[in-house]
């Protein structure tokens, strides 16, 4: 109004949430798992910081992706690292990834009616040896996959994943059957192509690219420690070996 | 001491003409329906992509009142001419006045011009058609697929696509179109390569109009895949997941 | 007898009775603000435009100017409105609000965002460095750990829907490392070579990214202090919510320093020939 009024009145609500872009993807293997995310961090069409991390190691073979809103999502890895350090004066070992990823869906639900706005998937490797991964909805729903995208680019990634995981859509060569895990590399090349894919048609996506890859005690890496900027993070000798890999993405 | 009355709750047929845009500025507000966007009505998805001297157009074959499945053999692409494939997804009842609209203009030209339309100029065609109606569009994001001559004889590949009034989007990969265009964008941009031939480029829009729709509620329930080379036309209906 | 304290000393509402003529029991009831329970901070009031900030090649340097603007009007309720507009006149405006604050030995602190609630946050944070002083024990807060504790209270206030209205840059050097970080209101946090909130983070970001990123080992504390120079003078002509005094603190190994004001020049002859700005010649 030009008396500097307005029509109707103004009610301005302080919104607790926003998003911060950015996407996350975890693939299991037979004895090893892959967690990736991209390294924006955005709100609206501004880039915030070009590195900020959304991918976390737990234990010596747990890590957990998060996505969604960054504030909640750090509370909240904050909330998993206080509780598993606990887990661990009590217990004195490291709590299995079933149990983890229990405790993440009981601390999302405890958030009911306030929910932490984050998309968690929890990547690692089983008690028993087997590359494993789960994912979860804002208010603790999961399951345990083989295979998932989660963030602002899902919709562009997971579809792709169904035809390169799962091999949805394509049928074996007469006699042969479609293997159930993929090697390493495969793996790698897959989440690499998807992250260049969605950083191409998705805004909120690209700046750096980070691969956790955890490998089952007494397996071999399959020549990954041969990789182009790899780093070892493996913290003691006789546990899984865990591996960071850092990737240039697109800045545009 | 009067008692406020309750207000009548007033039942709205989801009829796509009721849509907000449809709709005077004057009509009731708390009458007015809401659905998140009338081009998620029916449903439909539709991609084009070129190959070496061949290009590809595909779409689903389903047609839907919303979440409810009604046809699994909606055709939504039409061929123009014999080297022009046009693709309709968005509103079911723009479909078929869209194809005719075309259909009918594309005579006109013929015969004014007596020759057949090039697929560019189909295009800008397309492209002013649509945009006749800025401010009360048809609810259809074209896709079109053909193969232009070009002066040495020669036949291009050539696709496009535009916005519901009519924005042109001239690509040298692929175009989507429809409900599940981001899965599109995800999948084909992960499996497109340049100088595709007709076999392999037949298999790669497949690949990646089945795997889109699989994560699609409103897309799906079969496909239908069309090649054009310089020398003929292969249509394929696929079998996808009916679910 | 208005018996509602927070209507004593308001102007009358003059839209509804302009001179007073109605008999009292006729007037429009007038408002109490506590009638619903406390208020909390749903707007900012007396709020700071941007704050940049960069690292350079010894440490940190940020900037902000010394205006608190009043707000145009405060839009609270339909009957408050006319009252607030019309007593907009009558508001101060603050030309040396300080906006840049030492935390400890290594920090220091910007804000943008409500200039109340950032002087409360100053005196929570002093608390802090007074009570971890009094501890004795050697050891003191650095930028890191003022980021973290702001994070932790901001976080805490938008988790209450009663936020801290403020983006606030958190800049540091100890034990030879740089440190630059960013909390707002929701308790979102991020660090970067160079940060800018408000409308510095669509004006002068592109101009400190294009020059800092990938540079920062190369950028002298004289790069640094004219770039931000200069990013301020460009804010000063875009941002009609600035002022052409700031100040810049710099932290390096040396300790904290926030100058005195500097003053921009501006020059508004190019204005002459644009119509908007200058005389109207048609």
């Amino acid at each position: 109004m030009p008396d500097g009024s307005f029509a109707h009145p103004q009610q301005r609500q302080f919104n607790p949430y926003t998003d911060n872009g950015g996407t996350i993807l975890a693939i299991a293997g037979a004895d090893f798992t892959v967690i990736a995310g991209d390294t924006r961090q955005s709100e609206g069409y501004s880039i915030q910081t070009r590195y900020a991390p959304k991918v976390f190691r737990l234990t010596d073979r747990a890590v957990l992706a998060v996505n969604g809103f960054a504030a909640d999502g750090n509370m909240f890895v904050k909330k998993v690292k206080q509780r598993l350090e606990w887990y661990r004066h009590a217990h004195a070992k490291d709590m299995p990834l079933r149990a983890i990823a229990r405790l993440i869906q009981t601390m999302l639900y405890a958030q009911r009616f306030f929910p932490y706005y984050v998309y968690n998937i929890l990547g690692g490797i089983e008690e028993d040896g087997t590359g494993a991964v789960y994912s979860f909805d804002p208010v603790g729903s999961y399951e345990r996959e083989a295979c998932r995208a989660a963030g602002a680019a899902q919709s562009l990634v997971q579809p792709f994943l169904d035809n390169q995981i799962y091999f949805k859509n394509q049928k074996a060569a007469a006699g042969q059957t479609h293997p159930t895990h993929l090697p390493l590399s495969d793996v790698l090349s897959i989440v690499i192509d998807s992250f260049t894919s969605a950083t191409e048609r998705h805004i909120e996506v690209g700046d750096g690219l980070e691969i956790f890859v955890v490998v089952t005690k007494g397996h071999s890496p399959q020549g990954l420690e041969s990789i182009r900027n790899v780093q070892e993070v493996t913290t003691r000798a006789d546990t899984d070996r865990m591996f960071v890999i850092r990737r240039e993405l697109k800045k545009d | 001491m009067e008692e406020a009355l309750e207000q009548p709750q007033l039942r709205v047929f989801l009829h796509p003409l009721l849509h907000p845009a449809l709709l005077p500025v004057s009509y009731p507000r708390d009458i007015r329906p809401t659905w998140s966007s009338i081009m998620e009505y029916n449903g439909g998805s539709v991609i084009a992509m070129v190959g070496k001297d061949c290009v590809a157009i595909a779409s689903d074959l389903r047609l839907g009142n919303q979440a409810l499945g009604i046809s699994s053999n909606f055709t939504k692409i039409f061929p123009m001419t014999n080297r022009i494939f046009l693709g309709l997804p968005g509103l079911a009842t723009d479909v078929t006045t869209l194809k005719e609209t075309f259909r009918y203009r594309v005579n006109m030209y013929t015969i004014k011009e007596e020759r057949e339309i090039e697929p560019e100029t189909f295009a800008h065609l397309v492209s002013s058609t649509l945009y006749e109606r800025r401010f009360g569009p048809y609810f259809i994001e074209p896709v079109m697929a053909g193969l232009q001559k070009a002066a040495d004889g020669s036949l291009k590949p050539y696709i496009a696509a535009t916005d519901l009034i009519g924005c042109l989007n001239f690509a040298k990969d692929f175009v989507v179109a429809g409900t599940a265009s981001s899965k599109l964008f995800g999948v084909a941009e992960g499996l497109w390569e340049p100088d595709l031939g007709p076999e392999d480029l037949f298999e790669t829009i497949s690949q990646t109009l089945l795997n889109a729709v699989d994560r699609d509620a409103y897309s799906g329930w079969g496909a239908e895949v069309y090649v054009l080379t310089k020398d003929k036309v292969i249509k394929r209906t696929l079998k996808g997941r009916m679910d | 007898m208005d018996h509602f304290p927070t209507n004593w000393g308001r102007p009358r509402n003059d839209a509804f009775d302009p001179y007073g003529t109605y008999p009292i029991h006729q007037r429009p009831a007038t408002k109490d603000n506590f009638a619903e329970g406390v208020q909390r901070t749903q707007q900012p009031i007396v709020t700071g435009t941007s704050v940049l900030a960069i690292q350079y090649k010894d440490g940190i340097m940020m900037a902000a100017d010394n205006l608190g603007s009043p707000p145009p009007f405060l839009p609270l309720t339909q009957s408050d409105r006319i009252l607030s507009a019309a007593s907009y006149g009558s508001l101060a405006r603050f030309k040396d609000i300080q906006r840049l604050h030492q935390v400890g030995n290594s920090t220091v602190i910007g804000a943008s965002g409500d200039m109340s609630d950032f002087q409360a946050i100053q005196s929570l944070l002093d608390e802090v460095v007074i009570d971890e002083f009094t501890q004795g024990d050697g050891h003191d807060l650095g930028p890191a750990e003022v980021h973290e504790y702001l994070s932790r209270v901001m976080y805490s206030r938008r988790s209450k829907i009663d936020p801290l209205w403020n983006s606030i840059l958190v800049g540091g050097f100890r034990d030879g490392k740089r440190f630059l970080g960013y909390i707002d209101l929701l308790g979102t946090t991020y660090s970067s070579p160079s940060i800018a909130t408000g409308y510095g983070a669509y004006i002068a970001i592109p101009i400190l990214r294009s020059a800092v990123d990938g540079r920062v080992d190369e950028l002298t504390e004289e790069n640094a202090r004219n770039l931000l120079h200069e990013c301020m003078r460009v804010l000063f002509y875009r941002d009609a919510r600035s002022l052409d005094k700031y100040q810049i603190a710099t932290v390096n190994a040396s300790g904290v320093h926030i100058s005195d004001q500097v003053h921009l020049d501006t020059s508004w002859s190019f204005a002459e020939g644009i119509r908007g700005y200058g005389a109207q010649t048609q």
